[in-house]
């Protein structure tokens, strides 16, 4: 009996394979994972071994782990790394607070409004952080920019937002934020609006307020979102570049370093590339930590 | 009359939130209202305080200037052709990656996938070193292959289209195969056609990308000539001198496409981003 069932799966199976060309998959994943393995694969593990040599462009010596230490004895890099954090956390807080505030207020307006404010909220994140660092650039300016003219009509005077140690980073901050949480509220409204109306229509008829309904249904709801949108601001804040470069340069005084400026002088400048690489190596591990918790998400999907 | 109907229904809170949301959402435009409306002004009236909301005419040579003594058409034409060129070959790439993914079945398939969804999270930036001595060592550097060929290196497409392919039901497949179609046709023939909505999402939000990259094209348009709009008018900005009105222009200019393109496609963008994100 056993047997001649094995024999018809086999026989199936045969059938199967007939039509079924098991390389025509390799064949068609074939382009794309030749590029995986040679642009991003060997890159990382290029890179973990390129952090254990003191090295140029031009010649390397092994030194095992003396880049790192070389890291955590550096003032700049731990300033880099207070900076990264102080910029992840802020991010992420208003980044979220604020797309929930959009989110909550339109999602169950007209689809015209919800549209103009989606868009509005999101053409700057379309126009790149390269013209909207070059926008605040000019109106930041202290000698002719919009806002020192108006902190000026405030009575405050000669004020230089971007070359004073306390106000640089927050002000980076705000620019990165506005240039960043359209796509948070994008998010949060297309999950707010997948959700069934017969909960909130239950709650109302319960005599709940609409403040109610938001923080006891639609927050914990769209939990999800917030997680995802959690994990990929924190990753892009980690690789934060081009504000830096076209506002500050790290300054005044390395108090608007981050980690990747830091990496992308010491590679591109110093041609320090060992130090460079074991920064790098830091934040991928940072990143692929951090995007654990997210992979598991992907697996239940399955 | 309407619309003040509606208005008097919703609760006071309600009312008043979302007149704050409107008041920030129409702020968030100003950055870019100011850029537009300052690229038609001459430096002079850039400077003048307090400033006009418009410009007193349509004074166009800060663009006659940008595109006569700066080589911005060339960029502009870098930019076109790098981004249009990435864009086209990386969707077919994932496309036929994530069809594979959706409906063929081979060996260590789940892993292969999961490899790729794992790398969808780290910042290329964090081996850029590693990455350049690549480059370095093909000699590419200041061409147009290094603009290109790693920027395909990306999975994001076949994660974001293989969900669409899945959605295709098998029997469509396997009728075509009765018919005699070998794998290739129906990809080409059935499949894509099929895709298309998913695919245009993806094409946009691509090529969104590629214009706005800025540091690898950094790393690689030594030459001026190959700098692409980006590179090209940041790097404008931090040469020192005081024409404003071809610094704001340049500026505009790489801001324009993305506005116009989000203007034409802004469903596309929203079905893009979603899919691209976590679903329910």
């Amino acid at each position: 009996m056993e047997n001649s069932i094995d024999l018809k799966k086999e026989k199936t199976k045969k059938k199967y394979r007939g039509i079924e060309n098991p390389w025509s998959g390799y064949l068609f994943i074939a382009p794309q994972l030749i590029l995986f393995l040679l642009f991003i694969l060997y890159p990382v593990i290029e890179g973990f071994r390129m952090s254990l040599f003191q090295s140029n462009y031009v010649s390397e010596t092994f030194v095992g782990l003396d880049n790192y230490i070389y890291l955590f004895k550096d003032p700049v890099f731990l300033k880099s790394i207070a900076n990264t954090i102080f910029f992840v956390v802020a991010i992420v807080a208003l980044t979220i607070a604020f797309g929930l505030f959009v989110a909550t207020a339109v999602f169950d307006k007209s689809a015209k409004y919800v549209s103009f404010i989606r868009g509005s909220f999101y053409l700057p994140v379309m126009v790149s952080m390269v013209v909207m660092s070059m926008v605040w650039n000019f109106l930041l300016n202290p000698a002719n920019g919009l806002i020192a003219y108006l902190l000026g009509n405030l009575g405050f005077e000669n004020v230089n937002l971007l070359g004073d140690k306390f106000w640089v980073m927050p002000v980076i901050i705000f620019v990165t934020f506005v240039g960043n949480v359209g796509q948070a509220i994008i998010l949060y409204i297309a999950s707010m609006i997948g959700i069934p109306a017969d909960y909130f229509e239950a709650a109302e008829i319960d005599g709940a307020t609409r403040w109610q309904r938001i923080t006891k249904i639609l927050i914990p709801l769209v939990k999800p979102t917030t997680l995802y949108l959690t994990v990929i601001n924190i990753i892009a804040v980690l690789k934060i570049f081009v504000v830096i470069q076209l506002l500050t340069g790290g300054g005044p005084n390395n108090s608007s370093v981050t980690m990747m400026y830091y990496l992308y002088q010491n590679a591109f400048v110093y041609n320090n590339t060992g130090i460079a690489a074991a920064v790098g190596v830091l934040m991928f591990i940072v990143a692929l930590l951090l995007s654990l918790p997210q992979f598991k998400t992907f697996g239940k999907q399955k | 009359m309407k619309l003040f109907k509606k208005l008097g229904r919703m609760e006071k809170s309600d009312l008043i939130v979302n007149i704050i949301v409107t008041i920030l959402a129409i702020c968030s435009l100003l950055p870019l209202f100011w850029l537009v409306t300052n690229s038609f002004k001459p430096s002079a009236e850039i400077y003048k305080m307090p400033p006009d909301i418009l410009p007193k005419s349509l004074y166009l040579d800060n663009y006659k200037e940008l595109f006569s003594n700066q080589p911005a058409l060339r960029w502009t034409f870098n930019s076109f052709l790098v981004s249009f060129v990435t864009t086209g070959l990386s969707v077919i790439l994932s496309a036929a990656a994530a069809y594979a993914f959706a409906k063929l079945k081979f060996k260590g398939k789940n892993i292969i996938f999961a490899i790729f969804i794992a790398s969808l999270m780290i910042p290329k930036e964090t081996f850029i070193v590693p990455l350049f001595k690549i480059i370095v060592a093909f000699d590419w550097v200041d061409t147009y292959q290094a603009l290109i060929v790693p920027n395909l290196a990306t999975c994001f497409g076949v994660f974001m289209l293989k969900s669409f392919f899945e959605t295709i039901p098998d029997s469509i497949r396997e009728s075509a195969k009765l018919d005699g179609a070998n794998e290739f046709t129906i990809f080409f023939k059935l499949m894509l056609p099929i895709a298309k909505p998913g695919i245009g999402a993806l094409f946009i939000l691509n090529f969104v990308t590629f214009w706005n990259d800025y540091m690898w094209q950094l790393l690689m348009a030594r030459s001026k000539g190959m700098n692409t709009l980006t590179v090209g008018v940041a790097g404008l900005m931090q040469e020192i001198s005081p024409n404003m009105g071809l610094k704001v222009a340049g500026a505009a200019i790489a801001a324009m496409p993305m506005i116009v393109i989000f203007v034409l496609f802004q469903k596309y963008f929203t079905k893009g981003i979603t899919a691209g994100a976590v679903k329910e």
